[in-house]
């Protein structure tokens, strides 16, 4: 018995279960599912600032934002209500892009060609989505701007998208409180598969699309920024006005995300990395049949 | 089967310490007893299968329990098999495959002179045997394969858009001009026909100055900045769902074709060989959008019938 | 109570001495040769799990709405195939065990047909007199293939649906008679008016099953009339086996080797999730999900098609779609005619019409080997390309990059297989006694200054001090209660 031990099983059976380990504890792919801790939908209070540009202006006080958001929210069944930041925040807003951003975008925030967009007209909500996600200020300049850690509190995301926003009051894209209360799951997953997951995959994995472009992995993605990005099409998303998916249907497709894409079931077990039959025959051949394999070598052994 | 070992007469018994018959083992009393636990945990396993099963445990306590029992009951009669029965080698001679010339020659006369009498004196009712079942063996054929579907006729060049077709959504839900907004898209069907596959189209609203001005003879065949294409891919049918608007592309997610949504969805890249079929769209007086005509061609991937 | 029931049976039989002589059949011992194990005890699994799945599994396209315990889906329209599939996995006790190792099992069944393929392949068992069994078991593979795509495409899913209308597609492109053949297999324009499931259904369960049952039997039949081939080594020649016998040694380790293929398909089937439909939501035919590719066994069709280049012959009022008939048709007509005509390719080359019972090692074969070697990186290289946008993604490579180095990797990498392998055999063919541990030398020095060598005793363990092979004795003598001992040597009674 002390035969199994030898080195003509260890080396198989090292290499087998290296293997089956990373076939098992899934595939991550690479800046699509960024690393970071998840922003949600109430206001983040601590700051992640780890750059080296002057410290943002401001400091956060959470009862003051979601009180601000709170007072002009009307009741609305659909589950989605528009916010109109409170004017108090645009001063702060202006001296935040100043300090952080008009580098690029220059200081009215029109932009300048071949380094960054003009930013008016887009509205609020788009400006949250970018800042919230982390992926403006931009770290590295290259096809598409990656998720990463905000730089930015919630407070500070808010005065800057308010300050953009008053460039061109009322036009474009605004911010959204998402309700999921009342959500219909299987309305948002018929609505999903249809309008999502032809680029973010049907479990919202994300997948590489043409010359460097993706379409990244809604994991960390929160109710907040999924019917941002839904109104305002980033990047290479298509837009979706409210004529084509309603308010009512953004609200289930967030909630959808929210709900099973982002806590899956899977009951069957470790989920490979959700990416289907890629990761299931790399399990099956090398850790099944390689296992069995092994079990070969013991059985056919002779003195 | 015939005995196999050539042998001239009665072998002699094989005595008890002949190496051959002696297990595996250098201590058989350690092996059995290794065997013997790894049976037992078996039984254990398969009992646990049982509890968890009943008192309906989840699927991987199901599976720990009947893969440990599985794995440890053969783990306990493979090593049984390996370690403690006679471990051999023990050798079996091989015969001839082939039968003697003789016998071969007996066969090959059986065949060719009883079957030459038939088939040179019987020649008409050999014929028309032959004839009889070769016909029986085509005509059932008739049945098996026919009867499975129609034929193709038309249908392949055919969809359900007409001129006049009111654009909806999957729901039912008619498109009026000012739903999308520009980079929007959405996948329609004609009133009537929605969720049908070859008629699945995909609608793109662009900005007014970039919709397609180089197709000859398609200036009219988008409006307010709407263009519709086919969604089926041309390459094997998938949908063409991925519509990437910052650079125009509409991307099937099968195979990786890219279609160029201002050049009326020519391929430029992977193996899709044709564009995808465009719809000529208008608007009507109430602001809805209609189809201004059917595809001037078949949807889809090619066929021998395309021309 | 043993020679009562022989008899009786052996009286309507005659089985007797039949029997005996198959009880002494030897087995050689070496591990490649229980590699064909793997596949027929992982077929023994799918058969009985499909027994399972067959009686819970409704295969009806008909649309009921969906009722089950998986929440998301409540209320939706759903195909009965669907929604039963979802039913096994969540409502039905042990149903999602049973699902999920079936699926493994057929991934294990044709990866251990690959290397068990390859393994008579790189040693010669192919030939004379064996070339119909390989025929045999290369069909079998065709089968399995083909019933693997048939299961998984079953539940009506998102992501098997697409791998459908692909096939339909395929069926299309054929010159002629294409849309005719699909129109008939499907009952119709694509998607059918219902029929593809049923059809599907009966030709899993029921046709395919039949055919490689029955062809598993010829495959071992042939195999018990025709011998199992053997390795060269002491005292093993073109005339005999060498090895251990059926009874009871082959048996009992064949059996301890069914239950743990059965446990590490169950343990797969429980801790590894495969196929998770629920996530995928009812196929619908103008639905589709990014990052979708079939089952691994398949990937090397989907890969072909995803880096061919987009030529279509178009002529004489007719398309021959060479985009999807090369790679989808042409080029498995090829690899599996290959396959199936190797042993007649390889005897017509080397002119060899001899019985062989021994086996190569492959290295004495460099041009077979070499060969080998090029046929499995080509597949292997149109199985990687079927997940280029995975890949993609995960190096963070643009996707057109990926796409053309596997247009010109699946030309160079089998030729440059070739090339090493043939050279890496004649090596090992050169140095002979490479890696065996040899004696050492040792140098002794006299007075005078002079070095000799003396070579050291061997140590225990070193080669191989294998018995002669005897055959399997008639009988033994009973032994006298005291001398017996641990080893349990029993009376034969003939």
């Amino acid at each position: 018995m002390r035969r199994l031990f030898k080195a003509r099983y260890a080396v198989p059976a090292v290499l087998v279960g290296c293997v089956g380990l990373v076939g098992l504890l899934g595939f991550s792919p690479g800046p699509a599912q960024a690393v970071g801790t998840p922003s949600t939908t109430t206001p983040v209070t601590a700051t992640t600032s780890s750059s080296s540009l002057p410290t943002p202006i401001g400091q956060p006080t959470a009862p003051s934002v979601s009180s601000a958001l709170k007072a002009t929210s009307p009741s609305n069944k659909t589950g989605i209500f528009y916010i109109n930041l409170p004017a108090s925040f645009i001063a702060p807003g202006q001296a935040l892009f100043a300090a952080n951003c008009s580098s690029c975008h220059g200081p009215e925030a029109n932009g300048s060609t071949g380094v960054a967009p003009n930013l008016q007209g887009l509205g609020a909500g788009t400006v949250d989505f970018w800042v919230s996600t982390g992926r403006m200020p931009l770290a590295i300049a290259g096809v598409q701007a990656t998720r990463k850690p905000p730089r930015f509190d919630r407070l500070q995301t808010l005065e800057i998208a308010a300050w953009v926003q008053s460039l061109t009051p009322g036009v474009g894209t605004q911010i959204p409180v998402v309700d999921t209360s009342s959500a219909d799951l299987e309305a948002g997953g018929t609505l999903f598969t249809l309008n999502c997951a032809a680029c973010h995959t049907i479990t919202g994995a994300g997948d590489a699309l043409m010359d460097g472009a993706y379409a990244p992995s809604l994991h960390l993605a929160t109710t907040t920024q999924v019917v941002e990005a839904i109104r305002s099409g980033p990047g290479n998303m298509p837009r979706f006005g409210s004529g084509d998916i309603t308010n009512t249907e953004a609200r289930d497709i967030a909630a959808y995300i929210h709900g099973v894409i982002q806590h899956p079931s899977n009951p069957g077990g470790f989920a490979l990395g959700g990416i289907g039959p890629v990761g299931e025959g790399f399990v099956g051949l090398l850790l099944g049949v390689g296992i069995l394999m092994l079990v070969c070598f013991w059985i056919g052994e002779r003195t | 089967m015939s005995d196999e070992s050539p042998r001239t007469g009665p072998l002699p018994p094989a005595a008890l310490d002949d190496p051959h018959l002696q297990p595996f083992a250098r201590h058989p009393e350690g092996a059995q007893a290794v065997a013997a636990i790894a049976m037992v945990i078996g039984f254990i396993g398969f009992i646990g299968f049982g509890v968890a099963y009943w008192i309906g445990s989840s699927t991987q306590w199901e599976a720990l329990t009947l893969g440990v029992g599985m794995l440890a009951l053969g783990f306990g009669v493979t090593a049984w098999g390996k370690y403690l029965m006679p471990q051999g080698p023990f050798v079996e001679e091989r015969h001839e495959f082939h039968s003697t010339d003789a016998e071969r020659d007996a066969m090959t006369a059986a065949v060719v002179e009883r079957g030459g009498m038939v088939v040179k004196r019987r020649k008409l009712l050999g014929g028309l045997f032959a004839l009889g079942s070769a016909t029986m063996g085509i005509v059932l054929l008739f049945p098996l394969v026919r009867s499975l579907g129609p034929k193709p006729g038309e249908t392949l060049f055919e969809t359900n858009w007409k001129r006049g077709s009111k654009l909806v959504t999957v729901d039912g839900r008619q498109i009026t001009v000012d739903d999308l907004e520009v980079g929007g898209v959405l996948t329609v069907f004609p009133k009537g026909f929605e969720g049908s596959s070859p008629d699945q189209v995909i609608l793109i609203r662009l900005a007014s100055e970039l919709q397609p001005l180089q197709s000859p003879g398609r200036t009219d065949w988008g409006v307010a900045g709407y263009v519709a294409y086919s969604k089926m891919c041309t390459h094997l049918g998938c949908p063409v769902g991925l519509y990437q608007h910052q650079t125009q592309q509409l991307v099937c997610p099968c195979h990786q074709s890219i279609f160029n949504v201002l050049a009326g969805a020519l391929p430029e890249f992977g193996p899709a060989p044709r564009p995808l079929p465009q719809l000529p769209i208008t608007v009507d007086a109430t602001g809805l959008l209609r189809a201004n005509g059917g595809f001037d061609q078949a949807v889809g991937p090619g066929f021998w019938e395309r021309p | 109570m043993i020679d009562k029931s022989l008899r009786w049976v052996d009286d309507r039989l005659g089985i007797a001495k039949g029997g005996r002589t198959f009880l002494d059949k030897i087995f050689p011992d070496h591990w490649s040769f229980m590699l064909g194990e793997i596949a027929l005890y992982s077929f023994v699994v799918l058969m009985v799990t499909g027994v399972f799945l067959t009686l819970y599994f409704v295969p009806s396209a008909h649309e009921i709405v969906y009722h089950g315990s998986y929440l998301p889906l409540r209320g939706q329209k759903v195909s009965e195939a669907y929604s039963s599939t979802v039913g096994l996995s969540f409502d039905v006790k042990s149903g999602l065990l049973m699902r999920q190792a079936h699926h493994w099992a057929a991934d294990i069944f044709l990866g251990s047909i690959a290397v068990h393929m390859a393994r008579v392949f790189f040693t010669g068992a192919f030939r004379k007199p064996r070339e119909l069994n390989w025929i045999v078991g290369v069909t079998m593979l065709m089968l399995g293939i083909i019933n693997g795509f048939l299961g998984y495409s079953l539940p009506d899913d998102l992501v098997s649906g697409t791998g459908i209308r692909i096939a339909f597609s395929i069926v299309e492109s054929i010159p002629l008679v294409g849309s005719y053949l699909a129109f008939f297999l499907f009952g119709g324009n694509y998607p059918g008016n219902g029929v593809i499931i049923p059809r599907f259904y009966v030709l899993h369960v029921l046709i395919v099953p039949l055919v490689i049952m029955g062809l598993l039997g010829v495959h071992l039949g042939l195999l018990v009339k025709q011998k199992h081939t053997q390795f060269k080594g002491k005292g093993k020649t073109e005339d005999n086996v060498v090895g251990s016998p059926m009874f009871p040694t082959f048996m009992a380790k064949t059996t301890g080797f069914l239950f743990m293929t059965t446990a590490v398909i169950f343990l797969l089937g429980g801790f590894a999730q495969i196929n998770p439909i629920w996530q995928f939501g009812q196929y619908e035919p103008f639905q589709i999900s990014y990052a979708v590719q079939p089952d691994w066994y398949m990937g090397w069709l989907d890969g072909a098609a995803r880096i061919m280049p987009s030529w279509e012959f178009v002529g004489w009022g007719h398309t021959i779609p060479l985009e999807i008939f090369l790679p989808a048709i042409i080029f498995p007509g090829i690899i599996f005619n290959i396959f199936v005509f190797w042993p007649f390719i390889e005897s017509h080359h080397t002119k060899d019409l001899a019985y062989h019972n021994l086996l190569d090692r492959p290295r004495d074969r460099p041009k077979r080997t070499a060969a080998g070697a090029a046929m499995l990186s080509l597949l292997f290289m149109t199985f990687s390309a079927s997940s280029t946008d995975v890949m993609a993604n995960f190096f963070q490579v643009p996707l057109k990059d990926v796409l053309w180095f596997f247009r010109f990797a699946v030309i160079i990498v089998p030729i440059v297989a070739y090339v090493v392998t043939y050279k890496i055999c004649n090596e090992m063919r050169a140095a002979e006694g490479v890696g065996k541990r040899k004696r050492a030398q040792i140098i002794l020095r006299s007075p005078a200054g002079e070095y000799t060598t003396v070579e050291s005793e061997p140590r225990p363990g070193d080669g191989h001090e294998e018995l002669d092979a005897i055959p399997v004795p008639t009988y033994i003598d009973l032994v006298p209660p005291e001398l017996a001992t641990g080893a349990g040597v029993r009376r034969v009674i003939r």
